[in-house]
């Protein structure tokens, strides 16, 4: 299969694209050669995905090529791509859950019998020696749905290489997958470059990198910053490559607590549903509390538990002192708290509403009189919140969905400070959120902390956690194992730390701070919470 | 939150575009004024005071289910029961007009509450039990129209006392009792769906259900509500419609809910939930009827009728669609 064509496969020069006016690529040169794996690497929102789909012909670029072979990709056309050997395997995946693997390797190419009928039982052949060849043991009768995420990735991928790509584009390809699943994606990638497939993929995890790259590109604001030989530079080189700048810039700096401050959020042994283990913790008045951890350590579980929007099965919450009530939203914003969920356009905004109408949902009662909504003092208070974290609209009457991402995120924060917010979850605050605007964030976030609210904010950014919380948690598998102060955030090993905890390995010995909380484990259950 | 997609307006009035932006908002003011302007111009019996009040009699039972299939609609789900529920609330109506001929105030009652409980019955369904509301409704559609038989035994309840006829056709300010049911719906529920808390949740639980639980919103209450005041609407609709006819005829309401879908979706609503307005199902439901009436009266035949409806239809949202799209 080895084809050692001199010169690259694929060339991307000089790319361009705007989304309403706000540039995301600025002339992005790179090019790619058979057989190599190339990490794309840079923040959210540094283009890296805008840069794939433009590669892949879904995005049409606003000027620059792409070059297949030397043949000119038609600008926006998958189909062409896809002709010339490009495919692209995205970050939500494009199979098909409710048919099985083989009838998702051959769709669209299906194999048929003399009698013009499926030949179910040759695909069906066909489908396990491509996945035998990969060393993966995937029944090809199984749904596809029923297959974990990291597997179904797997046949994503091969089923890609099977149509003939000689260029896979990788979008993000481990974040959504476990561990475990972690290791069968490096094989499968290591071996299609051995037979001579150009593969780039996106991430910002620098284990990843190291793993798998051959050469690194930097992306940071839409401008490329860094395109090496991963022999030639170190883990520090790329890091301040993404960030661009020391990381004391990004962040504002941080006030002190008190030690005698008082303590605002206690969880007391909260199970969350379908979570293994059970967390404790509090949160003083101005206190920044991070949550670090790999993808699907619990942190956003624990945090929508917490909320009450998850079901607990068992556990206490008490905000200054007093209890409150487990599963009900309404429980948590009446006692105080406020959540920013993860993902903006799932679960933070009512993306057709206005910026108004957004900002008075949290709070609807107290903006109506017997369920009159009192129009002015509405927009005088949401008005007054948006003013607050200089949010840029055209007014309060603008839809929030044409907001840019910085934006929608300051409207989903702001929209609970129309009242006295005492505990504020924030999950991934800046995730989709240009670098300029993060900045801005970040300082919203500690100068809501400091005027006195307890927030806990998690992030699988760690340069997040470890900029800007007075304390963090690492969680694992639904509970927390380790909890580093801020001394033990300062420390230049604390990256390794984190990762050993988080991914189970023993922290080494020295490292008496990091105490594994015994607690988790214990089964001490309420006597009068049923399991559920 | 305008009929059809509320691209925005440019900032510049008179403007070129401007006038493209109104032209696409406006369409089915438009389209409107252009069918009046038609029939007015074809027939002179169609413009007369006469002809309005029939238009607007005939068009009062549609428009109390299309009122609450609009708030069904805007939560994203869908009432397929309502034409079934018309007949059972007729039925019942009639059966009990016709054992206690005085007791019209109790009729009426018996009428909506059967009406309230199917809907509240979808509304377990869909808010509980989480029954998909195309599923949850289409039971209730056959159970309904099963049951509209059962108590008229298989037969129409004729012979009904005149106390009960009268009550869909008492005239107040020279208007029937129907026609201002209509009106004050109209009116209340537009108003209501702007101005409160509960028009709020609607919006916010059709538009991204997450995001309005996570607001506090108690999505499963606001979606058991939405069925309920469906299923309360229709209660009204069907006693209103058995006094007009003075009887009990277990067909009653038959096909309506697709009339009432059609109004709601000419109007600008989303089926996906979130977008439409109250005013705007009016303006389906009074197109529809408009060109119903003045088909009748140029002489057109039912069948073509209804192809015209149906390219309606479609017509309408295709202008829709398009129009998002040309924004985006």
């Amino acid at each position: 299969m080895t084809t050692t064509t001199e010169g690259p496969v694929l060339e991307c020069l000089a790319l361009e694209k705007s989304f309403g006016g706000v540039p995301v690529l600025k002339g992005v040169s790179l090019s790619l050669e058979l057989g190599t794996v190339t990490a794309l690497a840079g923040e959210n929102g540094a283009g890296k995905s805008t840069m794939m789909k433009i590669a892949s012909g879904q995005y049409r670029a606003d000027a620059g090529t792409v070059r297949v072979r030397g043949e000119e990709l038609s600008a926006g056309d998958i189909r062409d791509a896809h002709r010339l050997g490009v495919a692209i395997v995205p970050q939500e995946l494009a199979s098909i859950a409710h048919m099985t693997v083989y009838e998702n390797l051959f769709v669209g190419r299906e194999l048929t019998t003399r009698f013009r009928t499926l030949d179910r039982r040759g695909m069906s052949r066909r489908a396990a020696e491509m996945l035998e060849v990969f060393g993966v043991d995937i029944d090809p009768g199984a749904r596809m749905g029923t297959l974990p995420v990291g597997m179904q990735q797997i046949v994503e991928i091969v089923k890609n290489s099977s149509r003939g790509a000689k260029v896979l584009l990788l979008d993000e390809p481990s974040s959504a997958i476990s561990e475990r699943e972690v290791e069968g994606l490096y094989r499968v990638v290591r071996q299609l470059r051995d037979s001579g497939v150009a593969m780039v993929f996106t991430t910002h995890k620098m284990a990843e990198i190291r793993a798998l790259a051959d050469r690194v590109v930097v992306l940071r604001d839409g401008g490329l910053v860094l395109d090496r030989p991963m022999t030639e530079v170190s883990d520090d080189d790329i890091v301040s490559a993404m960030i661009g700048r020391e990381l004391e810039d990004l962040f504002p700096p941080l006030h002190t607590v008190p030690r005698d401050a008082e303590q605002v959020l206690r969880v007391e042994d909260l199970h969350v549903a379908g979570q293994a283990g059970g967390c404790s913790f509090q949160v003083r008045r101005g206190e920044i509390l991070g949550l670090a951890g790999l993808v699907g350590a619990g942190r956003t579980e624990l945090l929508e538990g917490v909320f009450g929007v998850r079901a607990t099965t068992s556990g206490r919450l008490l905000v200054s002192g007093r209890e409150v009530r487990r599963r009900s939203p309404a429980a948590a914003i009446a006692a105080g708290m406020a959540l920013v969920p993860e993902d903006r356009k799932q679960s933070g905004a009512v993306m057709g509403l206005s910026v108004l109408d957004n900002g008075t949902l949290p709070r609807l009662s107290q903006f109506s009189v017997a369920g009159w909504l009192k129009q002015r003092a509405r927009a005088q208070s949401v008005g007054a919140a948006m003013e607050s974290v200089r949010l840029r609209s055209r007014g309060l009457g603008q839809e929030v969905g044409t907001l840019s991402g910085g934006n929608q995120q300051k409207v989903v924060l702001a929209r609970w400070l129309t009242d006295d917010v005492q505990v504020l979850l924030l999950d991934e605050p800046t995730r989709g959120v240009d670098v300029g605007a993060r900045s801005e964030i970040y300082r919203i976030i500690a100068d809501l902390a400091e005027a006195g609210m307890a927030v806990v904010m998690a992030s699988s950014d760690m340069t997040e956690v470890l900029g800007l919380s007075h304390r963090a948690l690492v969680m694992r598998e639904g509970g927390v194992v380790g909890e580093l102060d801020r001394d033990d955030l300062d420390r230049p090993d604390v990256q390794e730390l984190i990762f050993r905890l988080s991914s189970g390995l023993d922290p080494r010995t020295d490292q008496r701070s990091a105490t594994t909380d015994q607690r988790s484990a214990a089964p001490d259950r309420r006597p009068e919470e049923g399991d559920a | 939150m305008s009929a059809t997609a509320a691209a925005p307006l440019p900032r510049r009035r008179f403007s070129r575009e401007w006038f493209v932006a109104q032209l696409i908002r406006r369409a089915m003011l438009i389209v409107m004024l252009l069918v009046i302007a038609f029939f007015s111009y074809r027939s002179l019996r169609f413009s007369s005071l006469d002809n309005l009040q029939t238009i607007l009699v005939a068009a009062a039972p549609f428009a109390l289910i299309a009122l609450g299939q609009t708030l069904v609609i805007l939560t994203g789900g869908i009432d397929l029961s309502v034409g079934s529920i018309i007949a059972v609330s007729a039925m019942t109506g009639a059966a009990i007009a016709k054992a206690n001929p005085g007791q019209v105030w109790m009729t009426v009652g018996a009428a909506m509450a059967v009406g309230l409980l199917a809907g509240a019955i979808n509304g377990f369904l869909v808010s509980r039990v989480d029954v998909p509301p195309f599923i949850a409704t289409l039971g209730m559609l056959t159970a309904g129209s099963g049951v509209a038989f059962v108590i008229g035994d298989g037969a129409p309840i004729n012979g009904l006392p005149a106390e009960f006829g009268s009550i869909a056709n008492t005239r107040v300010l020279g208007l029937q009792i129907p026609v201002i049911l209509m009106i004050v719906g109209i009116v209340g529920l537009g108003i209501a769906m702007r101005r409160t808390a509960y028009g709020m949740r609607i919006y916010a639980v059709g538009g991204n259900r997450t995001a309005a639980e996570i607001a506090g919103v108690n999505a499963r209450r606001t979606l058991f509500s939405v069925y309920a005041v469906s299923g309360l609407l229709a209660g009204v609709s069907g006693v209103m419609l058995a006094s007009r006819v003075s009887s009990g005829p277990p067909t009653l309401g038959q096909g309506y809910e697709l009339d009432a879908i059609a109004a709601v979706v000419i109007g600008g609503a989303s089926l996906m939930g979130g977008r439409g307005t109250v005013w705007g199902t009016a303006l389906g439901l009074l197109l529809i009827q408009t060109l119903n009436n003045g088909l009748d009266i140029l002489l057109v035949p039912a069948y073509w009728q209804n192809v015209i409806k149906g390219v309606l239809i479609v017509a309408a949202v295709a202008v829709d669609v398009w129009s998002v799209k040309r924004r985006t």
